[in-house]
């Protein structure tokens, strides 16, 4: 007989924004228009074409406009307020919509350089660990 | 692309329009609320009709769903208001569904199926705990990406606001205008949640504070009161409690005729004559922050069709449900350049005794933002201020025969505008 190993596995809170085990965000590039979109999409915004590849994306950006959270709203990655949300423009062009983490919401600023995250945020009932990404202030970066 | 000009098969004109008032209202259904909207859109139509002359119904609507637990809505109305079996469709395209609805009964009419239809517009939104009202109308962004990311709609107008003045300078003072000019205008419509300036609301807090006993705050004006962050807390920097549109139950309803037949329901008709609808993508996807493409490309359609500029237009009822989205509108439909209605709300231009009164009606800040039903408020509004009977806020010393609305669903996602007028 044998006992079945069971394991922590780590899961995402949504498919399909990102790869664990990269530790990278997956977005999509045009191959005919060489456009790049977070997240994921079917058809180009650019120029409509139809088949566009999977890529990871860059873990560093800079912030593009942002505001602070004085609510949490129920299904949000934040439990607590206030916090930071901001729109992240990648080197690649991309821009992701994220949670601001590990930051002093006072400090934030358009221009503010940031990273990318990738973190535990709860366990679900098969005790399987629940992540989701965030940005965060790189240390000595621009601001 | 084929880029062709639109146009409607045939004329169509408003003979009746009518609201129930905008507030909270319990133990009154959805349906009920139609009904109050319906029986003073009826008293409005000046020669009168025979309510069985309605062909079909349109009723806008976000989510009764979620609200009041139920589906299904649009025959159900139709049945509390005796149309049955007339057809009846609900549309949902969040916040702009009525002014949707609106634009899908003029097609109707303009096709040459109906001679007569009714637009209503209903949400029953304060039988939920607030938190669950948030998580409602939330379910209208992106729930796979927009959600998790912390993003609430006070957050992503924020985070349009936060553009707009890193772009143009604005400050949070042209905010805080925009506040203060709606709720003047609220305070003289009897159908406003919040039917007082925001004067009236500081002398009642003070008053509240000395009959308990409290010390009695010392604001100096109404930028004093609004800078309190006691009065007027931050919900999503640079958004604060008073420039949130609030969580409201309300109704309207709008009779819409063929033009060839709508002299024999008045002699004064509002005729629809520029119509426009686009979609956007999601915020994050969008070259520019500071503007919304859907209003501008809804607004060129509109401007197209009807022939008309936007200098032409002598007043509108724009979707304001936070202050930024007033700037906003008023600015993609030109009436402004881009980043300069800030200075135009500082100098009054917008005011109800300015050169272009926007939102006289309290807009969705003041008169309330029960949100199925607020595109076909707007329209109440302009019927109202075109025939002269909008009372004490009557536009004064202009003769009003060009009006215009603008409807947004979420965060641009949709927008609808319409162009009405008085010959
Ligand atoms: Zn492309």
């Amino acid at each position: 007989m044998t006992i079945e190993k069971t394991e922590k596995k780590r899961i995402p809170l949504k498919e399909g924004l990102f790869d664990i085990e990269k530790g990278r965000l997956t977005g999509s590039k045009c191959p005919q228009c060489g456009q790049y979109f977070f997240p994921k999409r079917h058809v180009c915004l650019n120029c409509f074409h139809r088949d566009l590849e999977d890529v990871d994306l860059s873990t560093r950006g800079k912030i593009d406009t942002y505001t602070i959270s004085r609510m949490v709203l129920p299904g949000s990655v934040m439990k607590e307020a206030p916090y930071g949300i901001a729109l992240v423009l990648l080197p690649e062009g991309a821009i992701v919509q994220t949670v601001l983490t590990d930051c002093d919401v006072e400090s934030i600023s358009i221009g503010m350089e940031v990273e990318l995250v990738i973190r535990k945020v709860e366990e679900d009932e098969e005790g399987n660990e629940v992540m989701a990404y965030f940005f965060r202030p790189v240390k000595g970066g621009s601001s | 692309m084929i880029k062709k000009a639109r146009k409607l098969g045939r004329g169509v004109a408003i003979v009746g329009a009518g609201m129930s008032k905008f507030g909270t209202f319990r133990g009154m259904s959805g349906r009920d609320l139609v009904v109050e909207a319906f029986k003073e859109m009826r008293a409005s139509v000046d020669k009168g009709f025979d309510p069985n002359d309605i062909e079909a119904l349109y009723v806008g609507n976000l989510s009764s769903d979620l609200f009041e637990g139920q589906a299904h809505t649009a025959p159900i109305i139709a049945d509390w208001l005796g149309m049955i079996p007339k057809p009846a469709t609900r549309i949902e395209d969040a916040c702009a569904s009525s002014g949707v609805a609106l634009r899908e009964g003029i097609i109707a009419i303009a096709s040459g199926l109906y001679d007569i239809v009714l637009v209503a517009g209903v949400e029953k939104m304060t039988d939920l705990p607030t938190e669950r009202v948030t998580d409602t109308l939330a379910a209208a962004a992106d729930a796979i990406y927009e959600l998790p990311a912390g993003f609430t709609f006070p957050g992503l107008y924020a985070a349009i606001a936060t553009a707009h003045m890193k772009k143009y300078g604005t400050k949070i003072e042209h905010f805080m205008k925009v506040a203060i000019k709606n709720h003047d205008n609220g305070a003289l419509n009897p159908k406003a949640q919040f039917n007082s300036s925001i004067r009236d609301i500081m002398a009642s807090r003070m008053k509240k504070a000395e009959e308990r006993g409290q010390p009695v705050p010392a604001w100096r004006d109404e930028m004093d009161f609004l800078n309190d962050p006691q009065a007027n807390p931050i919900i999503a920097w640079p958004m604060r409690l008073f420039d949130c549109s609030p969580i409201t139950d309300g109704a309207a309803c709008i009779l819409l005729a063929a033009e060839e037949i709508a002299k024999n329901f008045t002699d004064n008709p509002i005729y629809i004559i520029g119509a426009g609808q686009a979609s956007d993508v999601a915020l994050h996807q969008r070259e520019d922050l500071t503007s919304i493409t859907a209003a501008k490309v809804a607004a060129q359609q509109a401007y197209e069709m009807a022939g008309v500029k936007p200098q032409d237009i002598q007043i509108a009822e724009v979707h304001d449900c936070f202050t930024i989205a007033e700037i906003v509108a008023t600015e993609d439909l030109g009436f402004f350049n881009p980043g300069e209605a800030p200075k135009a709300v500082e100098d009054g231009i917008m005011a109800r005794d300015g050169a272009k009164p926007i939102n006289t009606s309290g807009g969705l800040k003041s008169k309330g933002h029960p949100v199925g039903a607020s595109g076909a408020g707007q329209v109440v509004e302009i019927w109202s201020q075109m025939r002269g009977e909008a009372g004490a806020r009557q536009v004064r010393g202009k003769d009003i025969t060009l009006a215009l609305t603008h409807n947004v669903g979420a965060t641009g996602g949709t927008c609808v505008v319409h162009i009405y007028e008085r010959r």
